[in-house]
């Protein structure tokens, strides 16, 4: 009798510790979800979703406040990959957000920036260098494109230019494959 | 002291933009990162003397301290002056906008 119970309570002891061991060593640092979700996102940081980032949109689709067909800059190409993470339909880009665009950088007309420091205020990423009465310059390398310096440029010197695509920022295409009806397909 | 802080140097120039990440020890100065990135042998119209430097977009002087994780930028004159294109988009009939908001009709 005695030795039964030993022998349960030591069964109990042991496996407290293998799970208290297990929760600490494989402790997951937040909502995995969210991650994956924000890796999705293009990270432009443009807020066309109306959330102030990808993270915060990111947050509010996986508490399913917010549809996945919001962000233009991820295009239908991002919603397919959204729906394939969150096992949902896909649906096309919401109009109110926007239309997808080709992949931009932004371009400061040198002959006409008076360094006005706006844009350097307005953009999310700190892409761009200058500082009062200096010229102001876009680092292309970090500019995501989201176009939230266009607007605030008093003198109107910012424009877009799309980046040609080259081997370096070519990507894989979300692969579609068109389904036949099996009555037209000979 | 022994602990390094990590900055990054960056020149734009507009078709052409330098960034240099450093790791240097702390209480370094502007000068000496501008010095170590090697930014004044790659770019030898940069003249350190005169050019105006910063961190993070705020004009900074040369011997200003660094903290760990800053940008030291290096800046370049503006070509237009400011008051030109002002008159000259007067001129024009353009509405200039005030304080970054939307142009007024």
């Amino acid at each position: 009798m005695i030795s039964a119970i030993l022998v349960m309570a030591l069964g109990a002891v042991v496996l407290g510790a293998a799970l208290g061991y297990a929760s600490i060593k494989f402790k997951v640092e937040g909502d995995p979800l969210v991650e994956k979700i924000d890796a999705i996102l293009p990270q432009t940081q443009c807020g066309q979703c109306g959330y102030p980032g990808c993270k915060p949109y990111a947050e509010a689709i996986a508490k399913g406040e917010a549809d996945i067909n919001c962000c233009p800059p991820g295009g239908d190409e991002g919603i397919r990959k959204l729906a394939d993470l969150l096992g949902r339909e896909f649906k096309p880009l919401s109009g109110e957000h926007g239309v997808e665009k080709p992949k931009s950088v932004a371009f400061v007309d040198e002959q006409f920036c008076i360094g006005c420091t706006l844009c350097i205020q307005a953009c999310p990423v700190d892409a761009i260098v200058g500082a009062a009465k200096q010229m102001h310059t876009i680092v292309a390398a970090q500019c995501t494109g989201c176009e939230l310096c266009v607007e605030p440029c008093p003198v109107d010197c910012i424009a877009m230019v799309p980046i040609a695509e080259s081997v370096e920022t070519w990507k894989w295409r979300y692969p579609v494959f068109e389904i036949k009806p099996a009555g037209t397909a000979r | 002291m022994g602990e390094s802080i990590q900055v990054e140097v960056v020149y734009a120039k507009a078709e052409r933009q330098e960034l240099v990440r450093l790791k240097l020890p702390q209480g370094s100065t502007i000068q000496q990162a501008v010095e170590a990135s090697g930014l004044l042998a790659r770019c030898p119209e940069i003249e350190l003397a005169k050019a105006k430097v910063g961190i993070f977009g705020k004009l900074a002087r040369l011997d200003t301290a660094l903290r760990d994780k800053d940008r030291v930028e290096i800046y370049r004159p503006l070509i237009a002056d400011p008051k030109e294109v002002r008159k000259q988009r007067a001129a024009e009939g353009k509405v200039m906008k005030k304080g970054g908001g939307p142009a007024e009709e």
